[in-house]
């Protein structure tokens, strides 16, 4: 029973494998992969109703009884990660074929989808916090192939800033886990919370938790780490850019929710105090990035970032509100920027060019993605009714519970300033004259649609539909302000 | 209500359906029967015996937002002008946009935001509200930009979506404090706890969110701006929305919440001078404009100023005056914009000054666009709605008195303020109707030769203006079924206001009479005295003020974000590095997390120390060294030497893995390097190598302090002993290393090859895909 | 000891860094490498040094050294093995592509 937990990593892992032996029969391996995704997707979902039937899954694996062997753990906030991030897959990967080259295709894209799918859900569903690292380096290891792939001498040239800057951040993050080793004699999540709460005299802790924090931060692009990141996301494939802009910078997101609820809870008034004003700055930075380039994928880029720092908010603010806004939040933006990746790719991949000067009127030729883009946008301002507004009322609200006027002005402002962002795109791509010498690739078009509307469609649900997700959220967010619930579901003490 | 709110946007979706059609029937004729719908349903709850209704829907119910409708006189106010004034502009559309037009679109944003209108209204829970809110935001954006291929109309749909959204996010925050203080989404029960809302510590930022919010959206004085621009969205969508309703939000919002806020002096202080201010700079901008519809825009933000004004009196005559005025501003200005787009329709032109003479050719529209601006003048005629309303303006300006030092003054000012707007407001009504319909005919500077307009173009202006005369006539019609009602929903008293023509030559009256007799001597001198606009130009400046934003924070961003997305890895790193050291050294000291007393230690012999000493001068060298083979050989070094500490320190696993991985690494360096240049002495200057050094030294030495801290600090038995103790019993080996990598950490050895794996995969296909790139090219 | 082995592998990561803040990208991928041994020294510190025989079970010995550390060193090895190889060949590929190994030159002007 508990081994259903695991699936989610397996089945990707396996699927990865099996594509890397059938590469140059493209058909075949595009079939295998929609239907893997597929399966996936049923598999996350077929685990997430049975985490919220009968609550958290732990498997030991291996049957080493934790914390000594490797435990994962699917409570109902890594399940429904998971889930989101095989609505992702499958969405990506129907897009996949629409928009690489056979070649790209054949060279493994596959592979490192499914692997990166692999990466991400262990690191979602592990309990170790050197597996946490493993699990990185795999989701890692898969991104860089991905950017790569296709090989032009610009994708090399950021590969390597990506690269190196995630190499850093790597060895750092085993360097602290050594620390953390040493202080508490464990890399069992659980039991490093247990052993945590149970010191008097926290010294040292707090340092190894900020250099943590760091770690993660720096993979979730909170400022002021986030450089890497807008270049590297701009060079690969659409498809690749949505993967990463949709996953990677949650699963560091994913990370410090995790290990700054359950683990470093001892000194809230200076962690957590730190996020407040990192999640402040990185709001601001990253929206006036937004609105300083003409580029559309940039844009869509650099709008990750204030998007991070909305999540960073709710869990410096450490309250149930707050936090069950970030998490909210945190859904919310997989779909988005997944739909919104996907947008601009098919609209730098029919309008010919990424430089909004150069576009003018799409909207007479693909009223479709036209509207869908002004969903999403809309969406990611958080504007009712759709998937962002929820998700920014309750850290709104969480903010001003807690008296704290200032990080909810900049939290309106940013909101204002994404929007002026975005609908920049449609104002200036999508409104004005219709160019009649235009020739529209309507079948193009309508390919490109499909796997975006259904995106769109979750943004809408998560929105109007918030009374499904949303009581889910709630208790998820009740059961990470109290650790001892992890804790004794791992430890069984 | 639930039907009332949502069956235009059900129609809405039903409209692309109706394609088929489109070229046969107007798509008008359709949506037509939505507004008329709800008007007839809200007429039938109209009377005296009106009592407020309240219905409840499910929507997210864990957060409190649920579909509380409650409709009672304000709600019903609002909710006939929406629908009663939708009914005319639908049907009024009908024959002024073509068919040829994107009729679809049109009809679905104005449905859209006809749903929004009534949820705005309708809507007791405050999220609820807000999601309305920003959809009308967004469907009068949609609106304003209907005509997209035109510059001014993208201008002026960003502009009044940016401001408004402002406006409405602003908002959003007030309604979450509102919220968090009373614990209620209810606006009714949070009127009930308004004692709480006033003693709050919140009460200041309520008050101001609010603020923002409604003047955003009336386009109070500094927020005007965004209205001229919106005049480029086709006539009716201005008579609706920029007019009659959208723009009232505000109104209806302040109103709203009034019962709460009059407790507030400060409440009555900034809401009367925001509203008299815009009455004065609106009609004063008025006159300057040269495009009918400029005018009537200016003259909207005009009379939106005067509503606000006297909600902001807070005194009983001055509310049932702004109630009674928002309903005759919307007749006549409703029918004024259909008569400023009739004009447009049939000259081809709405710049005043190509226009004149329009009387004879005509006539109909004439007489109607004299009651409209006459009205709108506040002539003192008997069937004139606008005059009651002014005049009771003007009553509700010279009662106000003083009770602290501000509203003292303000008690002075204002009514000397109210009198300056009104008669400008008589110049440009008189400019507006003399200026288009008397005057010289000029033939020849007219795109198109002017009949008198369709009748069906006619029909909705004249039920606008029947209104206008029949309220002025018989106002009773409308006070005791419906003014009353609302009058009371906003004070909770009930109301005992009588409306008539005639109350004696009193100070009012006289005001009244003062203005027109001012005000026709400055309309009939207006040439005279217009070059005024030349050393007071108004609002221009705030418009350059906007754009100036606008602009600023798109260059300003650019140039931020340049200064340090160089796209050099030198400097991310750097600035990286510095971040991560200077805030954990801050949390190191602030937490007194330092301790070098670490007393179990190894001990040290010779033979180590050779080892560590060599490994560092090797590492050190590393950075001094100039060629390239030097360098990879010096890596060697320390990797060999980190082999042999791991022979020294009992792990021989780790030694043999690492010599291996040492000797390949060294290899792939050689190899890879084996065509690229020499190292190149550094020329970088010496305050940048400083700058390295520092942070390397830094971050190096926090590392260490941090490592020696947590050595220090060994405060449990590590779970290891377990893995002795397991090893061979459980494990079935010997090696533990071995046992604990294949089968209690097999997870992490399973991915480990897989992260192997995918290097190979991508390293394959970097130098497979170097052939085809370059047949590509 | 562990104190002389934390401050060397203190100079790893210092030399590291060092190199990684320099231009040509051999430099900056010596400094990762250097990183790595640093990170890998910080781990086996931080298990105790010298406290016991290795950690193959022999009859009669009960005192062993930490075998966790060495698990976890040896899988990060092998990842830091992994990616560095990975790099190598980025690395070359990029030069030979951009025509330089000069970082300053692929600074890349994408943005505006």
């Amino acid at each position: 029973m508990s081994n259903l937990a695991v699936l989610p990593i397996i089945v990707p892992l396996l699927a990865g494998i099996i594509a890397a032996f059938i590469p140059r029969k493209t058909t075949v391996v595009r079939i295998f992969s929609r239907v893997m995704t597929i399966v996936n997707l049923a598999i996350a979902m077929y685990v997430g109703f049975e985490v919220y039937q009968n609550g958290s899954i732990i498997l030991e694996t291996g049957g080493w009884k934790a914390p000594f062997g490797i435990v994962i753990v699917a409570d109902m906030l890594s399940v429904l990660l998971v889930i989101t991030t095989n609505i992702i897959g499958v969405a990506c990967v129907f897009f996949a074929s629409r928009s690489l080259t056979d070649k790209q295709e054949s060279f493994y894209f596959y592979t490192f989808f499914f692997l990166l799918i692999t990466g991400v859900s262990g690191a979602f569903l592990t309990g170790d916090l050197f597996n946490l690292f493993v699990f990185f380096e795999v989701l890692l290891m898969a991104s860089y192939g991905l950017l790569v792939l296709g090989g032009n001498k610009v994708q090399f040239r950021e590969s390597i800033k990506y690269i190196l800057i995630n190499l850093f951040s790597s060895m750092l993050f085993v360097t602290v886990v050594a620390f953390l080793y040493s202080v508490v004699g464990t890399v069992n999540m659980a039991q490093i919370a247990q052993r945590v709460q149970e010191v008097e005299q926290q010294g040292i802790l707090t340092t190894i938790g900020i250099l943590l924090f760091f770690v993660f931060a720096t993979k979730a692009a909170i400022f002021p780490l986030y450089y890497w990141l807008p270049k590297s996301y701009i060079v690969p494939n659409p498809v690749v850019s949505a993967l990463f802009g949709a996953l990677l910078t949650k699963v560091g997101i994913y990370s410090i929710i995790r290990v700054f609820t359950l683990i470093f809870i001892h000194d809230t008034a200076m962690t957590h105090q730190l996020f407040i004003w990192l999640a402040a700055f990185t709001m601001i930075f990253g929206v006036i990035g937004a609105l300083s380039t003409n580029n559309v994928k940039l844009i869509v880029v650099y709008n990750i970032i204030p998007a991070i720092g909305f999540m960073l908010m709710g869990i410096g603010l450490y309250s149930e509100t707050a936090v069950a806004g970030s998490i909210y939040y945190l859904l919310h933006d997989m779909v988005v920027k997944g739909a919104l990746f996907l947008l601009v790719g098919a609209i730098v991949a029919l309008a010919g060019t990424s430089d909004l000067r150069k576009m003018n009127g799409l909207i007479h030729h693909y009223p479709v993605i036209g509207w869908m883009f002004l969903i999403s946008t809309v969406a990611l301002a958080g504007i009712p009714p759709f998937s962002g507004f929820v998700g920014k009322l309750l850290l709104l609200q969480g903010g001003l519970e807690q008296g704290n006027i200032a990080i909810v002005i900049v939290g309106l402002v940013t909101s204002l300033l994404i929007l002026f962002s975005m609908i920049r795109i449609f104002i200036r791509g999508f409104w004005g004259e219709k160019d009649e010498s235009f020739t529209p690739d309507k079948k193009k078009a309508r390919a490109f649609a499909w796997p975006i509307g259904c995106l769109v469609a979750i943004t809408i649900f998560l929105g109007v539909g918030a009374e499904f997700v949303y009581p889910i959220v709630a208790d998820i967010s009740t059961y990470l302000l109290d650790p001892s619930l992890y804790i004794d579901s791992v430890l069984k003490e | 209500m639930l039907t009332a709110v949502f069956l235009p946007l059900i129609f809405a979706l039903l409209i692309p359906l109706l394609s088929k059609w489109k070229d046969k029937i107007h798509t008008g004729w359709f949506v037509l029967i939505v507004p008329f719908t709800v008007f007839v349903y809200l007429v039938t709850k109209t009377g005296k015996d009106f009592a407020p209704i309240r219905e409840t829907y499910q929507w997210i119910p864990s957060l409190n937002i649920n579909f509380d409708f409650y409709l009672d006189g304000l709600g019903l106010l609002f909710g006939l002008l929406i629908s009663g004034i939708g009914t005319l502009v639908v049907l009024y559309s009908i024959f002024y946009l073509h068919k040829s037009e994107q009729l679809a679109h049109f009809y679905v944003y104005l449905l859209m935001f006809m749903t929004a209108m009534f949820g705005v209204v309708f809507s007791d829970n405050v999220y609820v509200l807000y999601t309305f809110w920003e959809l009308t935001s967004l469907s009068s954006f949609l609106l304003i930009g209907f005509w997209n291929h035109r510059k001014g109309s993208r201008y002026g749909a960003l502009k009044s979506m940016l401001i408004t959204v402002f406006g409405g996010l602003s908002l959003l925050g007030g309604l979450i404090l509102l919220h968090l203080v009373t614990g209620t989404t209810s606006i009714q029960a949070m009127i009930e706890q308004k004692e709480v809302i006033i003693q709050s510590p919140y009460f200041g930022w309520i008050l101001a969110f609010v603020f923002l919010g409604a003047f955003t959206k009336s386009a109070q004085f500094p927020f005007h701006i965004w209205l001229p621009d919106a005049m480029e969205a086709p006539t009716p969508v201005s008579a609706y929305l920029h007019s009659a309703t959208m723009v009232k939000a505000g109104i209806f919002l302040i109103a709203r919440f009034l019962p709460i806020f009059v407790l507030s002096e400060w409440f009555m202080i900034v809401t009367s001078t925001v509203g008299i201010v815009t009455l004065c700079i609106g009609s004063y901008m008025a006159v300057r404009q040269t495009d009918l519809k400029g005018i009537l825009a200016y003259s909207t933000i005009s009379q939106l100023g005067m509503i606000m004004a006297m909600l902001g009196y807070g005194t009983s005559t001055a509310i049932f005056a702004a109630v009674f005025h928002i309903l005759n501003h919307a007749t006549f200005k409703g029918s004024l914009f259909m008569v400023a787009g009739i004009v447009d329709h049939e000259t081809g032109t709405r710049d005043i000054r190509k226009l004149g003479g329009l009387m004879t050719l005509m006539p109909i529209t004439a007489t109607l666009a004299l009651f409209g601006t006459f009205s709108m003048a506040g002539v003192p005629l008997p069937f004139l709605n606008g005059f009651y309303s002014k005049e009771m303006f003007f009553q509700a300006s010279l009662d106000l008195s003083g009770t602290s030092s501000i509203t003292e003054v303000l008690a002075i000012v204002i009514p000397i303020l109210a009198v300056v707007g009104s008669i400008f407001t008589f110049v440009y009504s008189m400019y507006l109707f003399f200026g288009t319909f008397r005057g010289e005919y000029k033939e020849q500077e007219l795109p198109k030769k002017p009949h008198e307009a369709p009748i069906g173009m006619l029909i909705s202006p004249i039920i606008l203006i029947t209104g206008v005369v029949v309220i002025g006539l018989y106002a009773q019609l409308v006070n005791e079924p419906l003014l009353a009602h609302t009058y009371e929903a906003i004070t909770g008293e009930i109301s005992n206001k009588t409306i008539s023509y005639w109350h004696g030559f009193i100070p009012a009256f006289q005001l009244s009479l003062l203005v027109v007799g001012v005000g026709t001597v400055l309309a009939m001198t207006r040439k005279r005295w217009s070059s005024i606009y030349n050393v007071l130009p108004g609002s221009l400046s705030l418009n350059r003020v906007y754009d100036w934003l606008v602009d600023r924070t798109e260059k300003y961003s650019m140039k931020i974000t340049n200064t340090y997305m160089t796209g050099s890895l030198k400097t991310y790193a750097q600035l990286l590095l510095s971040a991560i050291f200077i805030i954990s050294a801050a949390i190191l000291f602030l937490t007194n997390g330092i301790n070098l007393e670490a007393t179990d230690l190894a001990p040290i012999t010779i033979a180590e120390l050779l080892i560590v000493g060599m490994m560092a001068f090797a590492a050190i060298a590393t950075v001094f060294t100039n060629s390239r083979i030097a360098a990879i050989l010096i890596l060697g070094v320390v990797g060999y030497g980190l082999s042999i500490l791991f022979v020294l320190y009992r792990a021989p696993d780790l030694a043999l893995t690492q010599l291996i991985v040492e000797t390949v690494t060294v290899a792939l360096f050689l190899l890879a390097f084996m065509h690229l240049p020499e190292l190149r002495k550094r020329t970088e200057p010496l305050r940048t190598r400083a700058l390295n050094a520092t942070i390397a030294i830094s971050f190096g030495a926090l590392m260490t302090i941090v490592a020696i801290s947590s050595f220090a600090s060994k405060w449990f038995e590590p779970i290891s002993q377990y893995f002795l103790e397991t090893s061979k019993s459980l494990g079935g080996g010997k090696n533990v290393v071995n046992v604990i990598l294949v089968d209690m950490r097999g997870l992490d050895t399973l991915f480990e090859i897989a992260v192997l794996a995918l290097a190979a995969l991508g390293i394959y296909g970097m130098i497979k895909l170097r052939g085809n790139s370059k047949e590509a090219k | 000891m562990e104190i002389v082995t934390s401050i060397l592998a203190g100079i790893l990561f210092t030399t590291g860094i060092y190199n990684l803040l320099q231009k040509q990208l051999l430099r900056i991928i010596i400094g990762t490498s250097l990183i790595s041994h640093g990170a890998h020294l910080f781990i086996l510190t931080m298990g105790e040094l010298k406290r016991g025989n290795p950690p193959i079970l022999v009859e009669g010995v009960t005192n062993y050294v930490d075998p966790l550390p060495q698990a976890l060193i040896l899988t990060s090895i092998v990842i830091s093995f992994g990616v560095t190889s990975f790099l190598l060949v980025l690395a070359y590929r990029a030069s030979q592509t951009n025509q330089t190994d000069n970082m300053d030159e692929l600074r890349g002007n994408e943005h505006e």
